[in-house]
């Protein structure tokens, strides 16, 4: 996803960067609603998330029980 | 009680069962009053694999046999009880392993001419699940093209299933402790068909004569069903029609249409149905309707079929394996439409009291009586669109005799494996740590697959909902699949509300902060590799041990009656888990096939069978088991921690 930056102003100095919200606006409806895997937008995205939120299967450096024990 | 309320715990189902009575309509409700189970048969105890038989071989009842006449209990040809039971038994698996597998099959071949550009109309949905894939079977991904992927897939998917040597692939996303277990014990399957022709094979009469021998052979080709023929068929399916998200569902006969033609789509493969979803929404079949004097549409699945549309669109359901007849009776169905598995052949004499059209879609299941409208992948809309129009130009015909029971539930669906991993993680950090946590701190006690069939020797779905509920009570996390999951959804159990009122505190809390019924829906029963997947993953996730088997796990089949919840179970028992089925168990009459099933499986497998037909000390059977598996894992203490401060708290309340 894109960070979307903010500009704020900090007490005692100019203005500051910040990250802004990471959330989407609005509410999902109909067919949309609970979807979220199309959120991953292109290849890299899916590949990436595959390395971390199923890394229990495709992560290189994750390091479950079992790979403690049974190191690659 | 009235005669109906006997029958079903489902008030929609009571009425309907009412209703076929005053119409004259004969159900599998009053099948199973006239037709007994023969009591030999029953048990495992009636070979017919040769002409020399049938053979029956049934221990006297009442009294302990003496070893001469135990000596004396073979068919002709020397068999004796032990190989007969054990025989009969794996001729199950390979039967449900058959028609897992065949859909698989189905799903790999459709799904290779997706990619070939062959069959219009579908399209790959989830590039990620593609990806997927192509990881777990070393497919180049690099720069190449979705449709180039999805061709080296499809074909790999299809060498599965008349592969000779090496193992099933899937094999190799199972927990490695797990793996190794099954190489070990020469359980690992080579190829789907190869195991489930060699049961065939093993059972002639003259072949594999030790039960033991026999059994071993059973658990392998289960496997090659559950990490194999079905899972292979849940993720070809994901990529071409999407990897299930909750949705939102309705859900019992009430979601019939009194003034819209209902269409009911029953069955298994989603092949079909997703077609027949898509063309029932193109405007010319809704203004075609509207000339009929309908005012649209109304399409609604029926078993697993229903699942599937379900899962992946929200369709109404109208209901599980013993509502089929009754969503007939009904007299609001202008058509139902199958494909494969669990469709009554009664369903053409019921529909001639009413005006529905029954349509087979098949050329593996016709019914005499039926209309058949083949379905071809490679033409599949077209299909979808005649049978939709068969629908709708039946809807004059509809008779004056209807009535639509208004009972409809809401539910949430779409459990997949990759939801419950996003959902308790988030899209950063998906993960199954939360859920492990919550198992080590003992607010979840543990995690029960309750799946399976209704069947009419007992009460419809009565079984399936005390059970899960027992199990909620007691802060077990419960994941269905099948007309199981129907009957829980029906019952109201679904819904994250559910959790306050039927979970106990500890389950309760973990569903209100994550937002999920304490009771998820992982869809059909290929879909049972969710399962398998999910199990793996709280391995693999660390805390809870090296294997499936160390999990405080527990699976059910509370009122199966398919030859497909046999191999499910064993899949699950030889995957490690302790597996209890209700209504009979069909190997009753050898004690040493029930025993080396109940007990010496544990000891090879991990996990075993067990059978009681009483559903709350079934779930206690489980519950005990979990209790079993927490103290060898060292985290019995900290439920107990948990328990002692919700007592406190109510007590500090109650002062
Ligand atoms: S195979 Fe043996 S036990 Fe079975 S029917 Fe033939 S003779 Fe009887």
């Amino acid at each position: 996803m894109e960070y979307k930056i903010e500009k704020k102003s900090a007490p005692g100095r100019d203005e500051v960067e910040v990250l802004g919200a990471t959330y989407e606006e609005g509410k999902p409806e109909g067919e949309e609603l609970g979807k979220w895997r199309q959120k991953l937008r292109d290849r890299n995205e899916k590949l990436k998330y595959l390395q971390t939120g199923e890394r229990y299967w495709y992560g290189k450096d994750w390091y479950g029980s079992e790979k403690r024990k049974n190191p690659a | 009680m009235a005669e109906a309320e006997t029958k079903s715990i489902d008030n929609a189902s009571i009425k309907m069962i009412d209703k076929a009575a005053s119409d004259g309509v004969n159900t599998a409700f009053d099948r199973a009053e006239t037709k007994k189970p023969c009591p030999i048969g029953v048990e495992g105890s009636c070979c017919k694999h040769c002409g020399m038989g049938p053979c029956r071989v049934p221990p006297p009842k009442g009294r302990q046999e003496t070893p001469e006449e135990k000596q004396k209990r073979r068919g002709v040809c020397g068999a004796t009880a032990e190989t007969i039971a054990a025989r009969n038994f794996i001729r199950m698996i390979a039967g449900g392993a058959a028609a897992h597998s065949d859909h698989g099959r189905g799903v790999a071949e459709v799904f290779l001419a997706v990619a070939k550009g062959e069959a219009p109309g579908y399209e790959i949905k989830d590039e990620q699940k593609l990806l997927q894939l192509a990881l777990d079977w070393g497919v180049d991904i690099g720069d190449r093209s979705n449709q180039e992927i999805a061709i080296n897939i499809g074909e790999i998917a299809l060498a599965e299933f008349g592969k000779q040597e090496g193992q099933v692939l899937f094999l190799n996303r199972a927990p490695l402790k797990r793996q190794e277990l099954w190489r070990r014990e020469g359980a690992a399957p080579r190829g789907i068909d190869r195991e489930i022709v060699e049961i065939m094979h093993r059972t002639h009469i003259g072949v594999d004569q030790d039960y033991r021998n026999l059994l071993r052979q059973g658990v392998r080709a289960s496997i090659a069903d559950g990490w194999g023929g079905s899972m292979i068929a849940t993720e070809l399916q994901d990529i071409i029609f999407g990897t299930p998200a909750p949705v939102l569902g309705r859900i019992n006969l009430g979601v019939l249409s009194r003034d819209e033609v209902n269409l009911i789509i029953h069955g298994h493969e989603p092949l079909l149905s997703e077609m027949v979803v898509v063309a029932a929404q193109d405007p010319e079949m809704i203004a075609l309707a509207k000339s009929k004097g309908a005012n649209g549409i109304n399409i609604a699945g029926m078993c697993c079929t229903a699942n599937e549309i379900l899962m992946r669109h929200g369709i109404p359901l109208a209901g599980n394996f013993l509502q089929q007849e009754l969503a007939i009776v009904t007299g609001a169905v202008e058509a139902m439409v199958v494909d494969v598995q669990c469709i009554m052949q009664s369903l053409t004499a019921v529909a001639e009291c009413y005006h529905t059209k029954i349509i087979t879609t098949s050329p593996k299941a016709k019914i005499p009586g039926a209309i058949h409208i083949q379905f071809d992948e490679h033409n599949a809309m077209e299909s979808a669109r005649a049978i939709v129009k068969t629908a709708i130009e039946n809807f004059p015909n509809r008779g004056s005799n209807i009535d639509i029971p208004k009972e409809q539930t809401d539910l949430v669906a779409g459990f997949s494996h990759e939801t419950i991993n996003y959902l308790l993680g988030g899209i950063y950090r998906a993960s199954y740590r939360p859920l492990n946590d919550n198992i080590i701190n003992g607010r979840i006690r543990g995690v029960a697959g309750v799946v399976g069939c209704n069947n009419a020797r007992v009460k419809h779905n009565e079984a399936h909902t005390t059970m899960v509920k027992e199990l909620i009570k007691n802060d077990v996390l419960v994941l269905q699949t099948g007309c199981s999951a129907i009957a829980s959804a029906e019952a109201g159990l679904m819904t994250p509300e559910a959790a306050s009122k039927y979970a106990g505190e500890g389950l309760a809390s973990v569903c209100e902060a994550v937002g999920i019924p304490p009771v998820l829906h992982l869809g059909s029963c290929v879909d049972n590799s969710r399962i398998l997947i999910a199990a793996t993953a709280m391995v693999k996730e660390g805390g809870l041990g090296d294997d499936i088997s160390e999990l405080p796990v527990a699976g059910a089949a509370p009122e199966w009656m398919s030859e497909k919840a046999i191999s499910i179970g064993q899949y699950f028992v030889g995957s490690g888990v302790f597996t209890v089925f209700g209504v009979n168990w069909p190997t009753l009459d050898s004690e040493e096939v029930s025993k080396y099933l109940f007990e010496d499986f544990e000891a090879i497998y991990g996990g075993m069978w067990a059978f009681e037909p009483d559903p709350i000390k079934a779930a206690h059977l489980m519950i005990d088991h979990i209790d079993k598996k927490r103290q060898a894992l060292g985290i019995d203490k900290a439920r107990e921690r948990v328990l002692f401060d919700m007592a406190m708290r109510r007590e500090l309340e109650g002062a």
